[in-house]
């Protein structure tokens, strides 16, 4: 034999240990390929960021900053007005001219462009440059958070990635509780200390009524669960809280599950030096009155300051064990910047998984039997060389997934059988070349030699059209389909491998040249 | 084995026969969309799926009650007592099949107000921190007490995917690595609820419109992407008829999505694109032969003689390869599962009019293009010659040379 063909032979073996080594599971590695929702179960989430909220919160903020600068330069405040989410009026009390308030906005707006209105206001609309960046920062907070609650929950290999439009894909593996991972990934979680003016009334109106008259402007009444005095929850009362929140969930360190005198379970936390400055300074200036402890604008408890606080306290509630824990996840990777709208989902229980694999392994052994008793009945000697390329080819196909950690769906089980049952068509092509020229009085070398060359062209053509068409369905494809279009890619390279190079080999190695062979099974 | 050595059809003659075949066919199926209109998955129209997997006896009744616009039908065989729900589009986005799912679980299953966990319905996690709370092994603080638990969670959850669904509780006590201490807060602590969540999917209306527009695009745009390399690697003739082809293969695939009333799906939408990429393949391979043929023949052949004899040369190969692609599908047909059935029945459909539509429309918008252009791609020849010797005699065996 020569060594051309030693050494091809060497290259086949090379690739063949190459490709085989990655899918041979070990300790460490015991999925070397890695599988898809559709096989493992979990949960496919798509969520729109309501950035929105996020320009709201600067709108209302830049509204806030315009009066207080107004108090500080001794002009008369100005009421003001959102319109929409990056765009407010502020409007001067009658007979005041709205000159000086230009000459502050300018100083202190500096991310807003001002206009006039026809009755003779101010308006101020968010700077496109502005709310771009906002949205882009909100986004990433969002992704950050959410990346920071996934990993609380102890899932492995979870995917989030932004996506166009606002969104976010979240991908969580082996999740087989949607409702408890969705609650948790979309509480808002924005806690807020806010102190209570008035006292809790059954409805809006009733907890306004005991606001004194020069506050009624400085406070939001927002709902809270009234407690009976064994501490279970007991309907609904209204809290008036004041509009400024001097601490939020931000200046928090840490936040735990603690049990109370009761043994009822409670989230302690502590704050961060700077934090607990403001925590001392709020209960210090306040002792006697009331907290609220809003969460996500709900008040989950309004306990009495009984003395100053610095570094830690507690969240009271009627909360389950369950729900402690999960709002001391929440306060502890952080508040999500902007509420989140669920647009899609997809989760596949584990049992249905499982079943999923069985069935697609199954069909696919059953197709690669059928196909290799097919391809042997009717190319006797020459089906032992293309059984031979197709098993090296689905050797490539798992390898290549195993290196690239490309995942295997149930559609890409499919794919690798189909991919399998197609690329015999390369093994077919040169065969009936061969065979033809056979026909034609050609000696057996020659006829390998021509049914290889001749067939190359129409190979490459028939490749090329099933790849394009692969590339539309991988960029068109979501999760499973993604993962068909991956395998038949793969595959069909493989095949341009397979069939011309390691198929070729094995012709020359049986029907070596120099031994001048009179018959080929064919 | 050899089979079709050697043939000699007449495939162009019997062209418009096939051209009135496929348009019967398509006229059958689409006029069967206009009866039924076109029944879109939740992948495209928006709205909720949901499997369940029941205990006991479905209680059918009380599911209609409970959800009154949904369409609740039986999944799979009778005594798997699966069902699929479907729900319609909403008009915002929410959460549907998260909000049904948790509505139908508090309603069928009494014990959940209770508070005790479903075994039945929860997952892993929450069982892990029944577990880890009581902790009946007396694990104590160490950091290993949550992953032992942990364990006997997953443990307890695989037993569960494995059956399906626990029908008694000795089911779940029988896990590996339930002690007795756990076995107990299992009977105390838990109970097996009605049923089990194998699937749930929701499309908002947004997402659904979106994909719906994508999938079509995916597909004229891969169909045009394709006569473009077709026309650049032969030619404009048969860039047209190699559209044409595509267009056929997915219409005729389309006609029998609504012949059978099936479900357009993501999965229907990437057969009918992996349709446009490789139903076109024998094309290829076939005018591929007939580009080879020309080069060689120096006798007078009308394109008609020359398609026919390249159909011939390669019928052996075209149907072959067929075959063996038609037999994986149908080893997916048989025992692929729920899941890939339609895609695999569609991809069927459209391999067999693939390889139909090689030997019977290629022809027909080629020849018809040939006679509109003035028979540009006749060959003219000395003498018409009865049969057409394929093979030329003076080429030398070894010397190789490229059939492009």
């Amino acid at each position: 034999m020569n060594r051309s063909l030693w050494w091809k032979v060497i290259l086949i073996l090379a690739v063949l240990v190459a490709f085989t080594a990655p899918i041979i599971p070990t300790k460490n590695n015991p999925e070397p390929i890695r599988r898809g929702l559709d096989l493992k179960g979990g949960t496919h989430l798509v969520m729109r960021v309501n950035v929105g909220d996020a320009l709201r919160i600067e709108t209302d903020q830049a509204a806030e900053a315009l009066k207080s600068q107004s108090t500080k330069n001794n002009l008369p405040v100005p009421t003001t007005r959102r319109i929409n989410d990056t765009t407010f009026v502020a409007r001067p009390p009658a007979g005041i001219s709205t000159a000086e308030y230009e000459r502050l906005a300018k100083d202190y707006l500096p991310s807003f462009d001002m206009s006039r209105t026809p009755d003779g206001a101010l308006q101020f609309k968010m700077k496109a440059v502005s709310a771009s960046a906002i949205e882009r920062d909100t986004i990433d907070h969002a992704v950050e958070t959410i990346r920071n609650r996934v990993d609380a929950l102890g899932v492995t290999e979870p995917l989030i990635a932004p996506e166009s439009g606002n969104r976010i894909v979240i991908q969580l593996p082996g999740v087989d509780d949607p409702a408890r991972v969705k609650d948790i990934i979309r509480t808002t979680a924005q806690l807020q200390f806010r102190l209570v003016e008035g006292n809790p009334g059954p409805d809006v109106k009733s907890a306004l009524e005991t606001v004194p008259a020069n506050l009624k402007n400085e406070v939001d009444v927002l709902p809270g669960t009234r407690e009976d005095e064994l501490g279970r929850a007991a309907g609904t009362e209204f809290y008036a809280v004041r509009k400024t929140i001097p601490v939020t969930g931000t200046d928090l360190k840490n936040a735990r599950v603690q049990k109370g005198r009761l043994g009822e379970p409670n989230v302690g936390f502590s704050l961060t030096p700077d934090g607990g400055r403001k925590f001392g300074d709020l209960t210090g200036a306040n002792v006697g009155r009331r907290l609220a402890i809003v969460l996500d604008n709900k008040v989950v408890s309004a306990p009495r300051i009984n003395s100053k606080i610095e570094d830690q306290g507690v969240i009271e509630g009627s909360f389950t064990t369950q729900q402690a824990a999960d709002l001391a996840l929440v306060l502890r990777s952080g508040s999500l910047p902007a509420s989140l709208t669920t647009m899609e989902e997809r989760t596949v229980g584990p049992s249905l998984g499982r079943d999923s694999i069985r069935q697609g392994v199954r069909a696919a052994l059953i197709g690669f039997i059928a196909l290799v008793l097919a391809v042997l009945f009717y190319y006797k000697g020459a089906g032992i060389n293309a059984i031979l390329a197709l098993l090296l080819n689905l050797v490539i196909i798992l390898g290549m997934m195993a290196i690239f950690k490309a995942t295997l769906t149930l559609p890409g089980i499919a794919g690798i059988i189909l991919t399998l049952g197609m690329a015999v068509d390369s093994n077919v092509l040169v065969f009936e070349r061969i065979r033809e020229e056979r026909r034609d009085g050609r000696t057996v070398r020659a006829a390998i030699e021509n049914g290889f060359s001749r067939a190359f062209g129409t190979i490459i053509d028939t490749h090329m059209t099933t790849i394009i068409s692969a590339l539309f369905l991988f960029q068109f494809g979501t999760g499973p389909i993604k993962g068909f279009a991956v395998t038949l890619l793969i595959g069909l390279f493989a095949s341009v491998f397979t069939a011309f190079f390691v198929s070729r080999v094995i012709f020359d190695f049986w029907y070596k040249p120099q031994e001048r062979p009179q018959t080929i099974s064919i | 084995m050899q089979i079709f050595v050697n043939t000699n059809y007449d495939f162009v003659k019997y062209r418009f026969v096939a051209v009135a075949f496929s348009l019967i066919w398509m006229l059958v199926g689409f006029s069967l969309f206009m009866k039924h209109g076109i029944n879109w998955g939740i992948d495209f129209a928006g709205g909720a799926n949901i499997v369940l997997k029941f205990k006991d006896q479905v209680p059918m009744n009380k599911l209609r009650a409970d959800l009154a616009d949904a369409s609740i039908q039986q999944y799979g065989k009778p005594e798997d007592r699966e069902i699929l729900i479907r729900l319609p589009k909403q008009r915002t986005e929410i959460d549907l099949a998260g909000q049904v799912v948790d509505r139908l679980f508090r309603d069928l299953n009494p014990p959940a107000a209770t508070g005790k966990l479903d075994l039945n319905y929860h997952g892993r996690e929450r069982l892990t921190d029944l577990l880890a709370s009581l902790d009946p092994d007396n694990k104590g603080t160490r950091p290993d007490a949550r992953a032992y638990y942990a364990q006997v969670a997953q443990n307890i959850i695989n037993k569960r995917s494995e059956l399906g669904i626990f029908t008694n509780m000795q089911q779940a006590t029988s896990a590996p690595g339930v002690t007795t201490g756990i076995a107990r807060i299992l009977n105390e602590r838990t109970y097996l609820g009605s049923f089990n969540v194998r699937n749930q999917e929701t499309v908002g209306p947004q997402v659904g419109r979106e994909l719906q527009q994508k999938a079509i695009w995916a597909v004229v745009l891969s169909t045009l992407a394709m006569g473009a390399y077709l026309w650049l690697r032969f030619d404009f003739m048969f860039g047209i008829a190699a559209v044409v082809c595509i267009v056929h293969d997915v219409l005729v695939s389309l006609a029998f999505i609504g012949i059978i009333n099936g479900e357009f799906s993501l999965n229907i939408v990437a057969a009918l694109l992996l349709i446009v990429g490789y139903s076109i393949n024998d094309t290829v391979v076939t005018y591929d032969r007939v580009r080879e043929n020309r080069r060689k023949l120096k006798t007078r052949a009308t394109l008609e003689e020359q398609l026919n004899l390249a159909m011939n040369q390669t019928l052996s190969r075209t149907l072959l390869t067929s075959g063996t692609v038609i037999i994986v599908l149908i080893a997916l047909i048989l025992f692929g599962g729920k899941v890939i059935h339609e895609f695999a029945m569609v991809l069927l459909v459209g391999v067999i009019a693939g390889t139909y539509s090689t030997v019977t429309i290629v022809p027909a918008v080629a020849i018809a293009w040939n006679h509109l252009t003035g028979r540009k791609h006749d060959i003219a020849g000395p003498a018409a010659r009865p049969r057409v010797e394929p093979t030329p005699r003076e080429e030398t065996p070894t010397r190789k040379r490229k059939a492009v």
